[in-house]
């Protein structure tokens, strides 16, 4: 095995040893403008298709079908089929008291012709009369006012999170990180748009679950971002370059973290839905699934970059050209530890920044021994004390 | 240094297991929703021909009123003409019934002399109601007054309670107006400081407290007040419904009192037609004395909860209540103002069970592809952290415990029910809580590479990503603290599953996976072996 230090030299070897150079900034623009199509094509879409919304907002027709022998959730779940109705767009129940036994279907509004289809393929099937079977309009159960209120808990939650995130951090990665979040938000309501899915109080669910997981995961990037601007307050690093350095450190951890996430959802869509047949899950399963996809990927190539660009004009100007290549990879390597980074004794006070970042372009520092990059050697291990 | 780490390490495994064997054992698992369980439902029908506006309002109403009784997630809905209430968790048709008795009405009546209450009963009278002739004059409590904030320097000072003042911070509200009440209940007899409002050297007439209330023919009636005295009151001149919506609130800073909205149009009009009639001392709201003004009684099912006198002949916007209620009282007030919009009194019919519409199929779907996704995930970090993924099975299954655990008490504690939504949300956050130990790990990586030993590296990753952790776990935890504390139904379940699990992240991070990693990084288990896949300095 060679030494921890040493440059891997297969593209995976150094992506798990931590040592990847890819200029993050440099290519801003494939993912801003990713990010700018797809809140172009949701908004797009919501204004052209608007959404599928489900009978818990919009309300349906329901009907009460006495329960018998013959006639149970399955024998309703056909009839609906057989009228070109979803079953899965359905809620049957089975309601029950000391009086009577009914199925209770509810569906969405369909149009007179078909619900009167239905009535009469329940009236088949359960061996009623068309007229025992209470057919009636229902309301939405998920009225305005829960709307407003959540929504108002949504604005003072992101108004609080900015605020704390200014607080934490600084103010500009709480825009950049507002921004991500709306930016993986839309992508998940895009695809339900373009795909008409039926939207349920369970997909708003999801829609929060996204909102709280993309800022999850830029806020762990944007930590980084921040300990390394801590690192390089001294050489006054260009912010790009900082980002640069900070995405590169969190890269392999970013793909793990994904592919943790995203396989329980996505067993949850393949295993739930399609092989066990879960119907309900399936639509729930996609948006989170869109939506955890969208955080990952926007918080290193939407919300870093637009933090880079936010605050690549502040402060003073650097003369010199951005790291890339092997300096950005010593630099990489050379502060993914804890501790100060220490680029060279004679940097130190000086002033004397360019100095310091010409020594940090050294391709002969790339190979650095360990103890050099170190702010200070490891201590030497005492004798075994026993 | 190494005793606590110890001492945390099997502390925290100890109390996780205890309370996850003792849920077992009492079986106590966490409540499962409408969805996945089923409940009970009552179905609401009105007592009297409603529109669809009414039943909408009803609809909002009641499930407002079931989640501040404590009853989580309830689905309400309008269906045809009546009102389908679905209650998740409940399995005694009974239990379905009294919680949905929340339906009343609350109607505005002016007080009148108790000598118009002396026609024929129309029913109720059985010989025992007797008022006193003597009560013409009496009345029992000083009535409330309703003065406008900013023209209350200019009231004649005499007939004011010294209580009477305009709580401070109605002040900024513009044209906000203000009734007072000196006593939310009348009572008649040691009262020191209404005296001044009763009339003078009228006899105390200790009324039976047994009457019942009674209506007489000409509208008006005997109602009882919270005390159990009577009052004679008008006809209905109002309901709850001038008021706005869930607008009444306590506001305490001077003692108590209850400051309330009218609801724009019509109901402002007809709260100021009824305030001015009393400020007048009109005949239909007479003066109870020459000092005060008349009074509005607020009833709730046939019970006065509170007869302010008017101190102004308009108001816009707010009414204040003021008087010297204790907490109880103001806040029983502002519940009642703000559940006193039911436009029609509703009534229940039979209680129903109800099956789950989603149905076991889709939990145990959710459930086994879940714990699936979590093997394989397992599977694929042991496969890359090699010997100290050993924590991360240790950790989840800690987690997972303690999210049980916590779950059950919760729901069992509020109501609060898991939905499959909730069942896919803890399977979303099992990412989140892997990512704690990603995090750590690739940070002791970095370490490693650059030359620490393992015992060093630990310590000094974990600093940083407990830095990490904590800041972005907290917007997840503000997040779920703001949603549960604002919003209601589904999105209120879903904060508090969110808020459980992220905690739980947080305390199985410190006290388990910062102790074991600590000391497996010590220990001569790991010592010579490859951490990582890279060679680890000695």
């Amino acid at each position: 095995m060679s030494r921890a230090d040493q440059i891997a030299p297969t593209g995976p070897g150094r992506l798990y040893r931590g040592q990847t150079a890819v200029d993050f900034y440099g290519r801003r623009r494939f993912g801003l403008v990713g990010a700018i199509v797809i809140v172009v094509v949701t908004i797009g879409s919501l204004f052209t298709q608007g959404l599928n919304l489900g009978l818990e907002f919009e309300g349906g027709q329901a009907w009460d079908v006495p329960a018998g022998q013959d006639f149970d959730v399955d024998a309703a779940e056909q009839v609906l089929a057989d009228n070109g109705v979803d079953p899965s767009t359905a809620q049957i129940q089975r309601r029950e008291s000391a009086s009577r036994s009914v199925i209770s279907i509810q569906i969405e509004v369909v149009d007179e012709a078909t619900a009167e289809s239905i009535t009469q393929g329940f009236a088949a099937a359960s061996s009623a009369e068309a007229d025992e079977l209470n057919f009636e309009f229902t309301s939405s159960s998920w009225g305005a006012d829960i709307t407003r209120s959540a929504v108002r808990a949504l604005v003072i939650f992101l108004v609080i999170v900015a605020i704390f995130i200014s607080i934490r951090f600084e103010w500009r990665m709480a825009i950049a990180a507002l921004a991500a979040m709306a930016h993986d938000v839309l992508f998940a309501v895009g695809a339900y748009t373009l795909l008409q899915f039926e939207v349920t109080p369970a997909t708003v669910i999801a829609f929060l679950t996204i909102l709280g997981y993309s800022l999850y995961d830029t806020i762990v990037v944007f930590d980084r971002v921040q300990e390394n601007e801590g690192k390089y307050a001294s050489v006054r690093m260009p912010y790009p370059d900082i980002v640069n350095i900070s995405m590169n450190q969190v890269l392999m951890r970013s793909i793990n973290t994904s592919i943790s996430s995203l396989l329980p959802v996505a067993s949850l869509l393949l295993i739930g839905s399609g092989i066990l047949g879960a119907v309900a899950l399936r639509e729930f399963a996609v948006a989170l699934l869109v939506g955890m996809m969208s955080g990952i990927y926007s918080s290193i190539f939407v919300a870093s970059p637009l933090l880079a660009s936010l605050r690549a004009n502040v402060g003073r100007v650097s003369r010199r050209e951005p790291l890339s290549g092997d300096a950005l990879r010593a630099a990489v390597m050379g502060t993914g530890v804890s501790g100060r980074m220490l680029l060279d004794d004679t940097s130190d006070g000086s002033g004397d920044d360019d100095v310091a970042a010409r020594r940090i372009s050294e391709p002969d520092q790339v190979h650095q021994p360990a103890e050099r990059i170190l702010s200070h050697p490891p201590r030497p291990r005492k004798k075994k004390k026993r | 240094m190494k005793r606590r780490l110890w001492l945390s390490l099997i502390a925290t495994t100890l109390i996780v297991i205890a309370a996850f064997v003792g849920n077992l054992a009492a079986s106590n698992t966490p409540k499962l929703g409408l969805d996945l369980q089923g409940g009970a439902s009552v179905i609401l029908e009105p007592a009297e021909d409603a529109s669809g506006e009414d039943l909408t309002i009803v609809r909002d109403l009641i499930r407002d009123e079931l989640e501040r009784t404590g009853i989580a997630e309830p689905n309400v809905r309008v269906q045809g003409e009546t009102i389908v209430v679905e209650l998740p968790g409940v399995r005694d048709q009974q239990e379905a019934l009294d919680a949905v008795d929340v339906s009343g009405i609350v109607e505005l009546r002016p007080v009148v002399p108790f000598s118009r209450c002396q026609d024929d009963p129309l029913l109720g009278g059985d010989g025992s109601l007797q008022p006193p002739t003597t009560l013409g004059v009496e009345v029992p409590e000083p009535a409330s007054e309703l003065v406008p904030v900013d023209e209350l320097g200019d009231e004649p000072g005499a007939d004011q309670p010294a209580d009477g003042q305009v709580p401070d911070d109605t002040e900024g509200m513009r044209r906000s107006r203000t009734v007072t009440t000196d006593e939310p209940v009348t009572t008649v007899a040691g009262d020191t400081a209404s005296d001044e409002t009763v009339i003078d050297d009228t006899p105390v007439d200790e009324i039976a407290p047994d009457f019942s209330a009674t209506e007489f023919p000409n509208g008006n009636a005997l109602l009882p007040t919270r005390d159990g005295q009577p009052l004679c009151v008008g006809p209905v001149q109002g309901t709850g419904e001038v008021f706005e919506r869930q607008s009444a609130v306590v506001d305490n800073s001077l003692g108590f009192s209850v400051i309330v909205g009218l609801s724009e149009g019509e109901g402002e009009a007809t709260w100021n037609e009824l305030a001015s009639q009393c400020f007048n001392g009109a005949p239909t709201c007479p003066r109870q004395d020459q000092s005060g003004n008349g009074q509005l009684a607020i009833v709730l099912d046939g019970e006065i909860q509170s007869a302010p006198q008017v101190n102004a002949p308009s108001f816009r916007d707010t009414v204040s209540i003021t008087g010297r209620f204790s907490q109880d009282e103001a806040e029983g007030l502002a519940n009642i103002l703000n559940r006193g919009a039911f436009p029609v009194e509703m009534i229940a019919q039979d209680s129903e069970t109800i099956s789950p519409a989603a149905g076991q199929e889709s939990l145990r779907a959710s459930i086994i592809a879940g714990l699936i996704g979590v093997a394989i995930v397992l599977t694929f970090l042991v496969a890359y952290y090699r010997w100290i993924a050993l924590v991360i099975l240790g950790g989840m299954t800690i987690w997972a415990g303690t999210v049980f655990s916590v779950a059950a008490f919760v729901s069992g504690a509020t109501n609060y029910s898991l939905s499959l939504a909730g069942v896919t949300g803890i399977i979303v956050a099992v990412g989140v809580t892997v990512d704690s130990y990603v995090v750590f790990f690739e940070r002791m990586k970095d370490e490693i590479r650059n030359g620490r030993t393992l015992k060093n590296a630990a310590p000094r990753s974990f600093k940083m990503t407990w830095r990490t952790i904590w800041s972005a776990d907290l917007v997840s935890v503000i997040g779920a603290a703001i949603l549960f504390w604002l919003s209601v139904g589904s999105v209120r379940g879903f904060a508090l599953f969110l808020g459980i699990t992220t905690l739980c992240d947080l305390f199985i991070c410190f006290f388990f996976t910062r102790p074991a990693v600590l000391l497996l990084a010590r220990s001569k288990f790991m010592a010579g072996k490859r951490a990582f896949g890279l060679e680890v300095a000695q």
